[in-house]
């Protein structure tokens, strides 16, 4: 067999949109259909999933593709629904669509993926090249199902799929909806004889389910990581989201304006599955969707008895079927996110609802993987969840426990979303307008920057005025470089104190981990206060004591030792202001300033290592010792010969090579013993990179040796402390930096037409 | 003349003039050679030591610094050092490193001797085989 997938001849089987109307996930639908491919040897692929972004019909999508291709893959669906009310029942089904999605694709006939077959129809229809074996297949179903062995019944229907012969082509699995097997389980624990199955099948396989549950599920069945690939599946980009609401306005036949397209996507958080209901029950209801009005009265609807009810309803039912605690659920729940209190204890919550300790946790395990709380075992984070979570719970709590009239329920929801949707407009537009401070922070990595770019006042003097090109050349003329931490990580600022809410938007004041040089030590540790200042004029002093003040009691409150404050506003600081910040050793910046600096870590290299890119480039690797030192020098002269370096020139960088090689040696304590050496040629400059494995020199930076007590051995070692010294003054720029294992140096020398 | 090869490192005695050979490459090794031939001279009765960088074409930071040894030795022994025949990039490292205040550098051997003939009382240029 072999590929034909013009889309003349493709053909829809399982996916409920046409390939042209399946918006985003592109690389995933890549990555799915990468998973089937023999070269995945085997690997099953956990697709983790944020609560309604939408799995199932990326992986439709997926089966249609393979269903095409007609190679050696047969692909097999299956979606695990609120239906299955055993893990029994649900593994026969699973059976039953197997045998019956592989009859299709053998006779290359997807109609019959939709048909209704009993097993006998599907003997009858078996190609004769597979009778034999699915007559084996149903006659050992129908063996072990007589036996009332619930638990073999469930392992032979999953395991169905190994039992294709090799030369009629292999199975590919795909699961849909892992969270709801969960619910299924009784005498057979099915989420862990899925992944037990099919993870030692040794035939790639794809299960889907959320992100929270799924990997829980995966360590209990004890599955070998080391076999299986995961792939995370988040909200959609604004543009996707977009594109899906123009998509599915279109194929419902929906009218709607730009305005209310826009809104919905940040209204429902670009989830596909929130998009797709609403706009389902707007062609239902046969509604144009032109205003925020008509939006936010189906909206209202929706979450009274609609789709979206309908949703979350079924959620809070599975969770907990008692109406009385669902009702005290809803209570705990809205109350505890109206009022904004962070966190609940868990037994305060038991003690409410009147639960055992095991019947509350398994409630709060739902609630979790659903991610409608935040559960650690002891507290409970309530205020977690979509806004529309928030609005359903909201109406649930004023109807079903306040017992509120539903007209002025609906009165209300409607009015409170139409009062919210231009703030929500309005916030998207400034994001959209302004950088974001949280990607301008992950994108620091020891880059060298000017410095200028983080004081106002000496930008004011040198760049006020001036031209974007101008400012551009004067930057790459700046001789006074920061250098950048390493980010490890960052958060709001409201993660650490939540009365930051009342004076700040979330994304606009950040709290951000780095260590200096990439050097993972207490004394390295810098956390940055990034906050960005709403003013249309410079910000005068006052304004920013106070943002300093703030910021700075932020760092005390929560004890950290070396801390770095930068402000950033649109038009700058006033000179009292720059130099208020300056005294306190803060940064302040305009906007145009964190523009420029942008392009400049796009244009930056970092001095991370990376792999071998160009021709330019060359990689040696030399065990330590036996003068091994002399092999390097000696590459390191043939390569800087290309780049007509001057004799001297090329003497210095040996030189400077076989110290670095010297000093890895004698310092790195290295395991393997090895030396790795980076050669880059660039126009006008060679880059030597030399790395080890093992501890970084304590000499490193003073260009000193380590204190020893006895006074000959520290004059020996002061001279051994030599070796940075000359690297320092043979080679034109020489840096230090720490990796996850190891020392780098980097060492640049450029040429200087034809002088040293 | 007559040269001895003692430890692989080449050298004779002019009068009371050790003239000690450096190899292709100054590192820790060739380094310890050159000073324990340089102590063995000194112990036997040496005023001066030559040490001749005529083949020497890399040299690095601990063979540098085991030089400054030899020069400590030589001082507490009261004998003179000279550097014979060092190639530009060399003297380059010296310079940066500080030896070049501490040794006299020669042209070539002839040259170190002459220097030494003028500051050593009891110069006798009649080469001793040791």
């Amino acid at each position: 067999m072999h590929g034909a997938n013009s889309s003349d001849n493709f053909r829809r089987v399982l996916g409920r949109v046409n390939r042209q109307d399946f918006v985003g996930r592109v690389p995933e639908l890549e990555r799915t259909l990468a998973q089937a491919s023999p070269k995945s040897n085997g690997r099953g692929l956990l697709l983790l999933m944020k609560p309604a972004t939408g799995v199932s019909e990326l992986l439709r999508q997926t089966y249609d593709q393979l269903f095409n291709q007609r190679t050696d893959v047969i692909p097999v669906y299956f979606a695990f629904t609120r239906q299955d009310t055993s893990a029994v029942h649900a593994a026969i089904e699973f059976l039953s669509s197997f045998l019956q999605q592989y009859i299709a694709f053998r006779r290359n006939e997807p109609a019959l993926c939709d048909a209704a077959l009993t097993l006998q129809d599907l003997l009858v229809l078996a190609p004769s090249a597979d009778l034999l074996w699915i007559e084996q297949l149903v006659q050992l179903y129908e063996r072990v199902r007589s036996s009332n062995d619930k638990k073999e019944l469930v392992r032979l229907c999953l395991s169905a799929p190994q039992r294709v012969p090799p030369h009629l082509g292999r199975s590919f699995v795909m699961l849909d909806g892992a969270e709801l097997a969960e619910d299924l389980n009784g005498d057979v624990v099915l989420g862990t004889e899925i992944l037990r199955v099919f993870g030692r099948s040794k035939q790639s396989f794809v299960l889907a389910g959320l992100r929270r549950q799924i990997l829980e599920a995966a360590h209990n069945a004890k599955c070998n990581f080391e076999l299986l690939d995961l792939l995370r599946l988040e909200e959609l980009t604004f543009d996707e989201a977009n594109s899906l609401v123009d998509h599915v306005a279109r194929r419902q036949q929906v009218p709607t304006s730009r305005e209310v397209r826009d809104l919905l996507v940040q209204q429902f958080g670009s989830s596909p599955f929130f998009i797709s209901a609403f706009l389902q029950a707007a062609r239902e209801k046969n509604t144009a969707l032109i205003s925020y009005l008509d939006c936010e009265r189906l909206y209202a609807d929706e979450l009274l008895g609609g789709h979206l009810n309908h949703h979350f309803q079924a959620l809070l039912e599975e969770i907990a079927p008692e109406l009385e605690n669902r009702l005290m659920l809803i209570k705990l729940l809205w109350e505890g996110s109206a009022t904004e209190e962070k966190t609940a204890s868990v037994d305060s919550w038991r003690k409410r609802l009147h639960l055992s300790t095991d019947e509350c946790e398994d409630v709060l395990h739902q609630l979790h993987i659903h991610e409608l709380v935040n559960w650690n075992g002891a507290t409970i984070d309530v205020t977690t969840g979509s806004q529309t979570w928030k609005d359903f719970l909201k109406v649930s709590y004023r109807l079903s426990v306040l017992n509120e009239p539903r007209a002025l329920v609906v009165a209300d929801t409607i009015g409170d979303a139409l009062k919210r949707a231009p703030h929500t407009m309005s916030r998207h537009y400034k994001r959209l307008a302004q950088l974001g401070l949280r990607e301008v922070a992950l994108q620091f990595d020891c880059q060298r920057v000017p410095e200028v770019l983080f004081d106002y006042a000496s930008f004011a003097k040198k760049f006020k005025g001036v031209s974007d090109a101008e400012v551009l050349a004067g930057l790459e003329s700046e001789s006074v470089r920061l250098k950048l931490p390493q980010t490890i990580h960052v958060a709001s600022c409201l993660s650490f104190n939540r009365d930051l809410r009342q004076v700040c938007e979330e994304q606009k004041c950040v709290v951000v981990h780095t260590f200096d040089d990439g050097i993972y030590s207490d004394a390295q540790e810098v956390i940055w206060l990034i906050a960005r200042i709403d003013s249309k004029l410079e910000v005068e002093v006052g304004l920013a004591e106070v943002w300093q003040e703030r910021l700075a009691e932020l760092a005390r409150a929560h004890s950290f030792g070396r801390y770095r404050i930068w402000l950033v506003s649109n038009e700058g600081f006033s000179d009292d202001a720059s130099h208020y910040l300056e005294a306190r050793n803060a940064f302040c910046s305009s906007e145009r300033q964190l523009s420029l600096l942008i392009d400049q870590l796009a244009m930056t290299p970092t001095s991370r290592p990376s792999a071998i890119e160009t021709s330019d480039e060359f990689l040696i690797v030399l065990p330590m010792g036996e003068d091994n030192e002399l092999l390097a020098a000696s590459t390191v002269e043939h390569i800087a010969r290309r780049l007509t370096f001057p004799p001297a020139a090329i003497n210095q960088i040996k030189t400077a090579i076989v110290e670095a090689c010297i000093n890895a040696s004698e310092h790195s304590f290295s395991p393997d013993r090895k030396i790795y050496q980076r050669f880059r040629l660039e126009s006008d400059r060679l880059v030597v990179t030399i790395s080890s494995r093992g501890i970084l020199p304590t000499n490193v930076g003073s260009g000193t040796a380590s204190t020893t007590n006895n006074e000959d051995d520290e004059a020996t070692e002061e001279r051994r402390g030599w070796g940075l010294k000359l690297i320092r003054t043979l080679m034109d720029e020489v840096e230090f930096e720490r990796v996850d294992e190891g020392t780098s140096l980097r060492m640049t020398k450029y040429v200087r037409n034809g002088s040293v | 003349m007559d040269i001895s090869s003692v430890s692989d490192v080449k050298s004779h005695c002019v009068g009371t003039t050790a003239v000690v050979y450096a190899s292709d490459y100054l590192n820790k090794l060739t380094g310890e050679k050159i000073e324990r031939e340089c102590r063995r001279q000194l112990a036997q009765g040496c005023r001066a030591l030559v040490i001749d960088f005529a083949d020497t074409q890399l040299v690095n930071s601990i063979g540098i610094s085991i030089l400054l040894g030899i020069i400590d030795v030589a001082e507490k022994n009261k004998a003179q050092v000279v550097f014979a025949d060092v190639n530009n990039q060399t003297v380059e490292l010296f310079d940066m490193l500080g030896l070049t205040r501490h040794v006299a550098l020669a042209k070539d051997e002839q040259e170190a001797l002459l220097t030494l003939s003028t500051t050593v009382s009891g110069f006798d240029s009649t080469p001793t085989v040791h």
